[in-house]
């Protein structure tokens, strides 16, 4: 029994992981643009098929080619890896001028529906490009199970927990002791004393949907090994990393880190008793949760001066 | 000009339904009916996103209400079809309050999230709680509705759904052009001040989560009981997003805009049915690009079209005269409102400190200290927007401290705001009619059937906004949106707002901010002349030639700790205060 707990907080900690990129990519855009991009799951998705097909190119083999059994070179890996992170992150742009640009600001949160058009429209391409089957991927640090003190960990979860940590304490890094991680707090703060200081609030909200859509192709491409690419996984884990961002609480970057991970492993616990529950428990929770506070867990609430 | 809309409307769909009849087509009637299905969702969905402005995205899940609702009560429970719709609007009634709830305490991303994590939990628990619900393989044998044992055939169905659309239309349109509909519009626009002219929020928000719920689940029991069968396929994220649109593209806010929506989206979802991936792609882009160019939807593009001449005032030349609320011939010497000992704390500012006060009927008083003496929280503390950690509040006799801010403009508080809070979208007369919210009688069902009672308490708060304006000097500007006015006028606004609630005391938090010298003297005899009527009036206010000039009794504070009271001369002289305005050297 202790073992199967353990178990499952292990593989409950490595989707977290996933979670928590997404969870931070939605803190991101929001503390600085007070959007969200709806369609994340989108990206998700698109993330760990542009990074599959950018092995394809590399290996010389056609679109759609099974990867199973093939093996692939660290560069491989690493070169698709960069180049995923970047064209999601580039995608993030156009998304940002064509679905929030317009209507950032604007009453009436239009940008809900203009994102979900966008990722509609991504998804359309993407089925056209790829098909609706599901893919096998192979993961870069090999498929052997690692047994520790008799739980079964696979490598890739390992590393999909580890960069995550890694990429979530560097962006902290960033937003706290450069000058630029300020002059994104100083939009989130308020968008036109920023402007008045000189700063580019333009290129800092480019730079934000940049940032954030890069971190959920980041996570579509580590976590298509373990769940197996499909275009249509995105949503699920999208909402998930959504509802740990809200658990925690938007406001607060690591809130929402915390906030994915937490999810992550309650919903394998969760999984432990009845799988078919899972989703319903977690988002039963998430409504709870912010019944109770409103603004999550650890977000901070805005007092409105009267 | 009502009976004219409703003939309209009957020959509409007596067209409509005669060229159902002519079709016979089954599958151009299934197209006729999901437009009225979606019509249904639409039309509900329109008061929830159009006027009281909560985004929901959890739709499908009221639907399923509805849809599961009807299904297992004609099945398991073998009840009578006509019965189990009414029963299935009234579980998605249900399920709307329980959406509500914890949607009212949270705003923004937080509500979009609330109500999709419900619409997620309504499609998990259809899918997976096979005992129940089905899952993928479905209910079957669900009953259809029948008249004298003959099930409805397609053409039937139509009609229904025409006879329905019908209702639905002129019950919501009935009460969304009177106070409900103002209400709700007022939510939208700014919460605060609709607490503050008697509007309670929390009412009317699950008001217009409860309709939206109805209205979806009714539509959703339609398809179950015409299908004759339901599987959890039906319900997903993508009718959710469906019902949004169907508002969204047509037009929120506006009473035809889920009518074109509903019209054109059943349209093109059929059009383009034959290619998936097509259909996939236009609905993409529909999202993306309607909002960009019409954001009022079709209905909205209509409007800038056919541009409305500001419609000519609703001139019913006020035959009765302001009548003053009878000034009280109270005792005198008792006060209006008593504050005793009130202290507010904000973590370690503490902008009220023990403070005492007592406002006398029909006296002008002031408040006045230097910028953070805790004025303006004394203000919100009195009229309901704060809460006071400790200390009593008494209007009348009767505690007020801690209710809520509607409440207490409904036992005789009237406010205006510091940083200005008026309807900006709504016209002028819009927002005095609001005012006069808390003091019309017409309650829910007496608007949605336009009962006279309604009738009547709407042309008596139209009579009584248009004298306050014409008191006011604005009657010229009743239909242009307070938004659009210059500052000092809008300032008039709100304080003409603030007298339709027709108050026995009325709060002004800096009135004179940002007026002109001129402005200022005019705002100053008005004020005079307002509490001539018997209105008892505390202000907040900069200008001392105006507080000295004005006020009967003049309260001062600093930090949040009253240092001095009484008549302007005696203000004037007292030494802490002349200290508090300019140091102490200088006293």
């Amino acid at each position: 029994m202790l073992i199967a707990v353990l178990q499952a907080v292990a593989s409950g900690l490595a989707v977290g992981g996933a979670y928590a990129l997404i969870a931070l990519g939605f803190s991101i855009t929001f503390t600085t643009t007070k959007t969200l991009n709806f369609s994340h799951g989108d990206f998700v998705s698109v993330g760990s098929f542009i990074g599959v097909t950018v092995l394809w190119l590399l290996l010389g083999m056609p679109i759609n080619a099974p990867l199973a059994g093939v093996t692939i070179s660290v560069w491989q890996q690493l070169v698709a890896a960069v180049v995923t992170v970047t064209v999601v992150g580039l995608v993030g742009v156009a998304l940002y001028f064509l679905a929030v640009k317009p209507f950032a600001g604007k009453p009436g949160m239009s940008w809900v529906m203009t994102t979900i058009g966008f990722g509609i429209i991504l998804t359309s391409i993407g089925l056209a490009v790829w098909g609706p089957s599901q893919l096998v991927v192979p993961s870069p640090v090999g498929d052997d199970t690692i047994r520790i003190a008799g739980v079964g960990i696979r490598p890739q979860e390992i590393l999909m927990f580890v960069v995550a940590i890694i990429v979530m304490a560097v962006l902290d890094g960033v937003m706290h002791r450069t000058i630029m991680g300020k002059a994104m707090r100083a939009v989130a703060h308020d968008q036109r004393v920023a402007s008045l200081m000189g700063i580019n609030v333009t290129a800092v909200m480019v730079g934000a949907f940049f940032l954030s859509s890069a971190l959920a192709g980041l996570s579509g491409f580590l976590i298509a090994p373990i769940a197996s690419a499909s275009l249509y996984v995105g949503l699920s884990i999208a909402l998930k990393g959504f509802s740990g961002a809200i658990i925690g609480g938007l406001s607060n970057p690591r809130g929402c880190v915390l906030g994915g991970f937490a999810l992550g492993v309650l919903e394998s616990l969760v999984n432990l008793w009845q799988a078919q529950w899972r989703e319903i428990v977690v988002f039963l929770l998430v409504i709870l949760v912010l019944a109770v506070r409103p603004y999550g867990l650890l977000g901070f609430r805005t007092v409105e001066k009267v | 000009m009502r009976s004219l809309h409703l003939i309209a409307v009957v020959a509409i769909a007596a067209g409509a339904a005669a060229l159902a009849a002519a079709i016979g087509n089954d599958y151009y009637l299934r197209i006729g009916f999901m437009m009225c299905v979606y019509y249904l969702c639409a039309a509900g969905m329109n008061v929830l996103v159009g006027y009281a402005g909560q985004k929901s995205l959890g739709q499908a899940g009221l639907f399923a209400a509805g849809a599961y609702g009807a299904a297992l009560l004609s099945t398991s429970l073998d009840m009578n079809a006509w019965v189990a719709l009414g029963a299935a609007a009234v579980i998605a009634g249900l399920c709307g309050v329980l959406i509500a709830w914890p949607s009212l305490r949270v705003k923004g991303p937080y509500l979009a999230m609330v109500t999709l994590a419900f619409g997620i939990v309504v499609e998990k628990l259809v899918s997976e709680w096979t005992e129940v619900f089905g899952g993928a393989e479905g209910i079957y044998n669900i009953k259809p509705l029948a008249v004298a044992g003959v099930p409805f055939t397609n053409l039937h169905w139509v009609w229904f759904g025409i006879v329905l659309a019908v209702i639905t239309h002129l019950l919501l349109r009935n009460l969304l052009t009177g106070r409900f509909g103002r209400a709700f519009l007022s939510l939208q626009a700014d919460e605060i001040a609709a607490e503050s002219v008697g509007v309670s929020v929390y009412r009317y928000k699950i008001l217009a989560f409860v309709i939206a719920a109805v209205t979806c689940g009714i539509a959703g029991a339609m398809v179950a009981q015409q299908n004759q069968y339901l599987n959890s396929d039906f319900i997903s994220f993508n009718l959710s997003i469906f019902i949004l649109l169907l508002v969204l593209f047509g037009g929120s806010g506006s009473l035809y805009g889920p009518l074109i929506g509903a019209i054109a989206l059943t349209l093109i979802d059929a059009l383009l049915a034959r290619w998936p991936p097509i259909q996939h792609f236009a609905y993409g882009g529909l999202l993306l690009f309607s909002l960009y160019a019409m954001p009022n939807g079709v209905a909205g593009l209509f409007a800038r079209f056919f541009a409305k001449k500001p419609t000519a005032v609703p001139v019913q030349a006020s035959a009765e005269k302001t009548e003053a609320p009878a000034r009280r011939k109270d005792d005198q010497s008792r006060p209006l409102l008593e504050v005793a000992s009130v202290s507010k704390n904000f973590g370690g500012v503490r902008p009220a400190n023990d403070v005492t006060f007592r406002l006398q009927l029909g006296h002008v008083h002031a408040l006045i200290g230097p910028n953070g003496a805790g004025k303006s929280t004394m203000i919100n503390m009195i009229s309901g927007v704060l809460t006071p950690s400790s200390g009593r509040i008494a209007f009348l006799g009767s505690e007020i401290g801690g209710l809520e801010s509607h409440g207490i403009c409904r036992l005789g508080v009237g406010r205006t705001f510091q940083n200005l809070r008026l309807f900006a979208s709504l016209s002028v007369l819009e927002n005095v009619l609001l005012g006069q919210h808390c003091r019309m009688k017409n309650g829910f069902w007496s608007s949605l059937f336009a009962l006279p009672l309604a009738h009547r308490e709407e042309a008596a708060a139209n009579a009584r906004a248009l004298s306050i304006l014409d008191t006011l000097g604005l009657r010229e500007l009743a239909q242009t949106p307070a938004g659009s006015l210059p500052y000092g006028l809008q300032r008039r606004v709100e304080l003409a707002r603030a007298l339709a609630t027709e108050p026995q005391l009325l709060l002004l938090d800096e009135p004179a901010a940002g007026l002109n010298p001129q402005e200022t003297s005019e705002l100053g005899k008005l004020i005079v002349q307002i509490s001539k009527l018997g209105i008892t009036i505390l202000m907040v206010e900069h200008h001392m030639d105006l507080v000295m000039a004005i006020s009967d009794h003049v309260i001062v504070l600093d930090y949040g700790i009253k240092i001095a009271e009484g008549t302007p001369s005696v203000v004037q002289s007292d030494k802490r205060v002349i200290e508090a305005y300019l140091g102490a050297e200088a006293a």
